[in-house]
């Protein structure tokens, strides 16, 4: 892992602590970008890398529990470590039900702070490239005719051509072209492959 | 001027003043040859005047004989021809009622001079009367009580040589130049008792006035020991209750103290593990650790600032009147508050004048003030769902005061209520003690400023307190 490659976002309204964090993420060679309220982040472009999301929980205007709801409700799944200066069980709960990494109350251990960091910078880089694959099979998905998009469910539901034919009203010759050029187009190496982006893709499957 | 009151002078006195009207009355008697009338009832006048009753009646006596002797035919005779009966009883008539008018109008004169005597005597007030180079004319006997000299003692001394004390001898000089010119003096000091032991007192001072001319001065001392002493446990029971109330509030704001204190130390922390991963590295990257440990110097400065803010909050004892920054004060409050304010999701907007000139005042007080309005503002809003929650705070200046406007759009007060908010454990809060208001007001009316409340409109509450630009009034 190269250390440019990620970016650590801290959200904090107070500036010894602002300034504090971006000190100990340098110290071990992480990049950060510091805000001082849930909105400037929210306005901010943020670098497509893999990253993370330090966050105060009590913050002027927008809190931390609010920034987690508006990204969350925007699709943004940014992994979240809370900070708080004054832990209260219920805030983490609510924090950690919302899918927070980690929840940590000022003054913690740097260690804990920097080993969440990490576990929340794999987490997005796994969710990054399973998001990456996603847009790559929903882009060959596209590409299909509206009769390969038909075949597709009854394919992956293990019809045989000739039932499909039955069912669609055409050849089995016909079919078999179809389901030849779904394969290729989809890039599926077998029928296993195809089952797993189909998945992937939530494409239900059709009751016999 | 004091006049003998023996028997000899009294009727001594009275021959004379006949034996005066009689000589004049034979000078005068060929161009008049009725003046002897007036010159006798005058000498009668004056001789009742003088000597009372007795001399008056006297006098009449003394006149009549003379009057029929030489001035009734036949002349130089002591009997009256029958047709100068009528002239003679007359004169008779006048002698009598002239001399009885002399002597009444002297018994009133002194029946009055006796109860201002008695008034002087017997007033509850010490009284001094001076001459107009401060020697002591006369006291009275509760100035005798007080200040332990006896009235004899005193007379002709300079005053301010017996009673004023060397510490207060310029303040003395002061108040007799007013004196002098003719204004009056009212203050409360210090005198010295002959003892040498000191007493609290108020004194009242002011020229005596004869025909537009001062001929000295009154004082008039009221020992206000015990006043003063209760005035004093007053204003220390009220310091305790300020105190009391002080931790209370302090109590309520403990999740933000923490938060204060918390926040400067997380950052330390923080700074030093930085620090010290910079050191170990190979090489040591001092430049990074230098700039961390500035940073953990800085924010160690402000969490012990933030408990000196604290302990002097706590702090028991009043601290000194100083010219204090009032904006500054309010600043120092909202930080203390900020976090409730956070949490309660209150908007705090500021308007304050820049151009405020610092006034003189005991900054615990006055923030204790500002502290008290705020968490009364936050408390009132905490409950408000269907508006924004607004805190504002303006301070602006007057001519001569500064003036604070603490708004809220919080529930407010009952209109039937506007009477009794500033009143002792008067609260609209669930676990309200309601001294807060109270204990603000008797705070702002200790500094010569006034602490008021209006109804906001259209809810809400605005709590104004002015403060004087200039020494405290008290």
């Amino acid at each position: 892992m190269k250390p440019s490659q990620n970016c650590v976002f801290v959200v904090e309204d107070d500036p010894s602590m602002r300034i504090a964090l971006k000190n100990l993420l340098k110290s071990v060679g992480l990049e950060s970008e510091l805000f001082a309220s849930a909105q400037e982040f929210l306005e901010a472009d943020r670098p497509d890398v893999p990253s993370c999301l330090i966050l105060d929980v009590r913050l002027p205007g927008l809190s931390g529990l609010d920034l987690q709801r508006e990204l969350s409700a925007a699709n943004i799944h940014i992994p979240i470590i809370f900070i708080t200066a004054h832990g209260d069980i219920p805030m983490s709960v609510r924090a950690m039900k919302a899918g927070a990494v980690e929840f940590l109350t000022k003054p913690f251990r740097d260690q804990d702070l920097l080993d969440a960091i990490q576990v929340a910078l794999a987490q997005d880089r796994v969710r990054r490239q399973k998001e990456s694959e996603l847009a790559e099979l929903q882009r060959r998905l596209q590409s299909l005719t509206a009769r390969e998009r038909e075949l597709l469910p009854l394919v992956i539901s293990g019809r045989s051509n000739k039932e499909i034919a039955a069912e669609i009203g055409t050849s089995e010759v016909t079919v078999k072209v179809h389901r030849g050029n779904l394969m290729r187009k989809m890039e599926a190496a077998s029928f296993a492959d195809l089952l797993r982006m189909a998945a992937d893709l939530k494409i239900p499957y059709t009751k016999v | 001027m004091r006049i003998s009151q023996s028997p000899a002078f009294r009727y001594g006195i009275a021959l004379a003043f006949v034996g005066a009207a009689l000589g004049l009355s034979l000078l005068i008697q060929r161009s008049l040859p009725d003046g002897f009338l007036i010159l006798f009832l005058s000498a009668v006048m004056l001789a009742g005047w003088f000597g009372r009753t007795g001399a008056g009646l006297f006098a009449v006596v003394v006149s009549t004989i003379l009057v029929d002797y030489y001035f009734i035919p036949p002349y130089r005779a002591f009997f009256v021809e029958l047709e100068q009966v009528p002239y003679f009883l007359s004169f008779l008539l006048s002698a009598v009622v002239t001399s009885w008018l002399g002597s009444a109008r002297r018994s009133a004169e002194e029946k009055q001079r006796a109860h201002l005597d008695e008034l002087f005597e017997q007033s509850p007030e010490a009284i001094l009367l001076v001459d107009l180079h401060d020697r002591v004319i006369r006291v009275n006997k509760e100035f005798t009580h007080i200040f332990g000299y006896a009235m004899d003692e005193m007379v002709n001394r300079p005053s301010s040589e017996l009673i004023v004390p060397a510490q207060m001898q310029a303040e003395a000089l002061n108040a007799r130049e007013k004196l002098a010119r003719g204004e009056d003096v009212n203050v409360e000091t210090v005198r010295k008792r002959k003892d040498g032991s000191q007493v609290n007192v108020s004194e009242v001072a002011f020229p005596v006035v004869v025909d537009g001319k001062s001929i000295g001065y009154y004082m008039i001392f009221r020992d206000i020991t015990e006043s003063k002493r209760a005035h004093d446990r007053l204003q220390k029971a009220q310091a305790e209750l300020a105190h009391l109330s002080r931790i209370t509030t302090m109590g309520e704001l403990a999740a933000s103290i923490a938060h204060e204190i918390n926040q400067p130390i997380g950052a330390i922390v923080t700074n030093g593990n930085a620090a010290v991963r910079w050191l170990g590295q190979q090489p040591p990257y001092l430049e990074g650790a230098g700039e961390a440990l500035d940073c953990i110097v800085r924010d160690a400065n402000r969490a012990a600032q933030v408990i000196g803010r604290i302990r002097s909050l706590l702090r028991k004892n009043p601290t000194p009147i100083v010219q204090v920054d009032i904006n500054e004060i309010i600043r120092e409050v909202l930080l203390l508050t900020s976090y409730e304010t956070n949490r309660r999701q209150i908007a705090v907007m500021t308007e304050l004048d820049s151009d405020l000139p610092s006034i003189p005042g005991d900054r615990v007080q006055l923030q204790q003030v500002m502290l008290n309005l705020i968490m009364n503002s936050l408390d009132a809003m905490t409950a408000i769902t269907d508006r924004t929650r607004q805190l504002r705070i303006k301070s602006s200046r007057n001519p001569d005061c500064v003036l604070i406007q603490v708004a809220d759009t919080g529930h407010g007060w009952e209109p039937q209520h506007s009477n009794s908010i500033f009143d002792p454990f008067f609260t609209t809060k669930k676990d309200g003690i309601g001294m807060g208001l109270t204990i603000s007001r008797s705070i702002i009316e200790a500094h010569g400023g006034r602490l008021w409340a209006e109804r906001g409109t259209p809810h809400g509450a605005i709590l104004k307190f002015s403060l004087p630009i200039s020494a405290k009034a008290e």
